[in-house]
């Protein structure tokens, strides 16, 4: 069963007074998130992914398609037993003591009192937050905050974790304490959903990524899948002259150093126009290595942006 | 049901914490209490006149004064102690008006603008729970202040000496009906519009346009019935079947209220 399905979900944006245009923020998603996986959604500003996660809950309706949680429609609230979230910016009801509102939203869980208290002062002190407990939420920091909304998402040990930029207000500490909390929450089977901006987080926890552009889906696979790039480097030793001329002829690059020819195919097709020419040379490559990308890479040219050399 | 409850204590626990709200309830109670005050003092300068007048009458020398004087003056001490009850009853409705539209028209739109309702409603929360609650928690608030206006209008004959009119025994209970129906309407038409014109558009409809003469009367609900001022002014008796038939007519409009305001915001895109 899936976590997170979506079938050519959409939505549009129409402005009645004023005559502006309909604004597609999203385009037909097609996604599907299996259950205990961690699930990385990347994209730049204004590209969909909030407005995906507000779909995925309910709290905004869909122009096109469906979406479903643990096969239950999003509508049923039920299916928010299971599901965890914290927002891109986090706004707490600051009336409350910090330990006061995580005590209000296990009630809202119906968190059976006797485990509500255990359960509050464990995510406390698991979040750093222990000293700050009996204070205003209205007198908390930003990462106090981002840290108080994400205990609340983790109150009810919920299956799926719905993370809107979750370390946006977070020191270097923080998000290393962050991401040591959601490997372990991936260690033990959970479902995690993490929209985000830095990729390097993302890299180091996701076993899969999506990455979304101006409302339209641009890429989406395992990291490997992804950072398995076409293109393909060898490497080649006492080659005859004869070889080299026809491989320059190639579209393929090709360059010398101190008697070690590196040739780059950048894609499939050169690759096995390169692969032939040597075979019928009789040369074999003395390595042969497919190109990896880091993630950033793989972002920026999927948004269409040059990679980083 | 525990949910609702839940949520309206978090929308008590909210409207406590709102300087606005409690700022409007300072006011409101500070209007009351100057109402009384100028009452009291009009009513002090009324008796002191006819006593004045009585002594001068009842002297030496003077004819007495007529049984129909006696009468005259009896009726223009009712008549004022009435005309006290009735704007001591008119400033706290008033006052209570304004807290009701200000508490039910922000009851949701201020967390919809402020995000909380976000992360409400990504818990196991019917959005029905959640507008119940909400406006559970209004109820809760408005009826503290009509207990409080019902204290005050008890402190207040008492120390006055004033014999309260029949009216008002039903009067705290009617303008807190008046509160919820003007609050049940601003509700939902703060959720198709800005809270603020819901709010006008809600006072209006069943005050302004009060007449069997204006169509619009048929249409609009109208808070009228539950305006007591003209019966405490004329020391009408109201019977406890109107009260009763009063109290179905609140309870029918709020709960109509409710159901379109739920079919509002079941639908409704909040964020």
């Amino acid at each position: 069963m899936a976590a997170i399905y979506t079938e050519n979900l959409g939505k549009s944006y129409v402005r009645f007074f004023g005559g502006q245009p309909e604004t597609n923020a999203l385009k037909g998603l097609n996604l599907e998130v299996k259950e205990g996986e961690t699930f990385g959604f990347l994209g730049p500003n204004g590209a969909g992914k909030t407005t995906t996660i507000l779909l995925l809950l309910g709290l905004n309706r869909p122009t096109s398609g469906t979406a479903r949680l643990f096969d239950q429609p999003v509508g049923d609230f039920r299916v928010h037993r299971r599901l965890g979230y914290l927002p891109e910016s986090v706004n707490l009801h600051d009336y409350y003591t910090g330990r006061g509102l995580l005590e209000f939203y296990a009630a809202l869980l119906s968190l059976p009192v006797s485990i509500r208290k255990t359960r509050v002062e464990e995510l406390l002190h698991l979040l750093g937050l222990e000293d700050a407990a009996n204070k205003s939420v209205s007198k908390y920091s930003k990462g106090m905050l981002q840290r108080l909304g994400f205990a609340q998402a983790m109150l009810h040990d919920p299956d799926l974790l719905i993370l809107d930029e979750p370390t946006a207000s977070l020191d270097p500490v923080g998000r290393k304490e962050f991401r040591d909390i959601l490997l372990e929450l991936k260690r033990r089977g959970k479902t995690i959903f993490i929209s985000s901006h830095i990729l390097s987080e993302l890299e180091t926890v996701c076993d899969r990524v999506a990455i979304l552009e101006k409302g339209e889906l641009k890429r989406v696979g395992s990291l490997q899948e992804l950072s398995t790039g076409k293109s393909t480097r060898m490497v080649l030793r006492n080659v005859p002259g004869v070889v080299l001329e026809a491989l320059s002829r190639t579209p393929a690059e090709v360059t010398m150093l101190n008697g070690q020819i590196t040739v780059k195919c950048v894609d499939l097709a050169m690759r096995e126009m390169i692969d032939e020419l040597l075979r019928q040379r009789g040369i074999q490559p003395e390595q042969s290595a497919v190109e990896t990308q880091s993630l950033e890479n793989i972002f920026l040219s999927a948004i269409g942006t040059p990679p980083k050399l | 049901m525990k949910l609702v409850f839940l949520i309206a204590g978090d929308s008590i626990r909210a409207l406590l914490h709102h300087r606005l709200l409690i700022a409007l309830m300072l006011v409101s109670l500070i209007m009351t209490i100057f109402f009384s005050v100028i009452m009291r003092q009009t009513r002090a300068n009324i008796t002191t006149q006819f006593s004045v007048e009585v002594t001068e009458t009842n002297s030496p020398g003077l004819p007495k004064m007529s049984e129909d004087d006696r009468k005259k003056m009896n009726e223009a001490m009712e008549q004022g102690e009435s005309a006290i009850q009735g704007f001591f009853y008119a400033a706290s409705s008033f006052g209570g008006s304004l807290v009701a539209l200000f508490i039910f028209s922000t009851a949701v739109t201020s967390e919809i603008r402020r995000g909380t309702i976000r992360l409400t409603l990504s818990k196991p929360v019917s959005r029905l729970q959640y507008l119940l609650g909400k406006y559970l928690g209004g109820v809760a608030v408005m009826a503290a202040y009509a207990v409080i206006a019902s204290l005050a209008i008890y402190l207040f004959s008492e120390s006055s000496h004033v014999e309260l009119s029949p009216v008002m025994k039903y009067a705290p209970w009617l303008m807190f009906c008046r509160q919820l129906m003007l609050g049940s309407l601003a509700m939902l038409l703060s959720l198709f519009m800005h809270p603020a014109v819901g709010c006008v558009i809600a006072f209006v409809s069943g005050n302004g346009l009060y007449s069997t003469g204006n169509p619009l009367y048929y249409l609009l609900p109208s808070y009228a019935p539950f305006n007591v001022f003209i019966l405490i002014l004329r020391g009408d008796v109201l019977k406890g079947s109107d009260v009763f038939l009063l109290t179905v007519y609140a309870v029918d409009f709020v709960v109509l209220m409710l159901l379109l305001a739920w079919g509002r915001f079941r639908t409704k895109e909040v964020c």
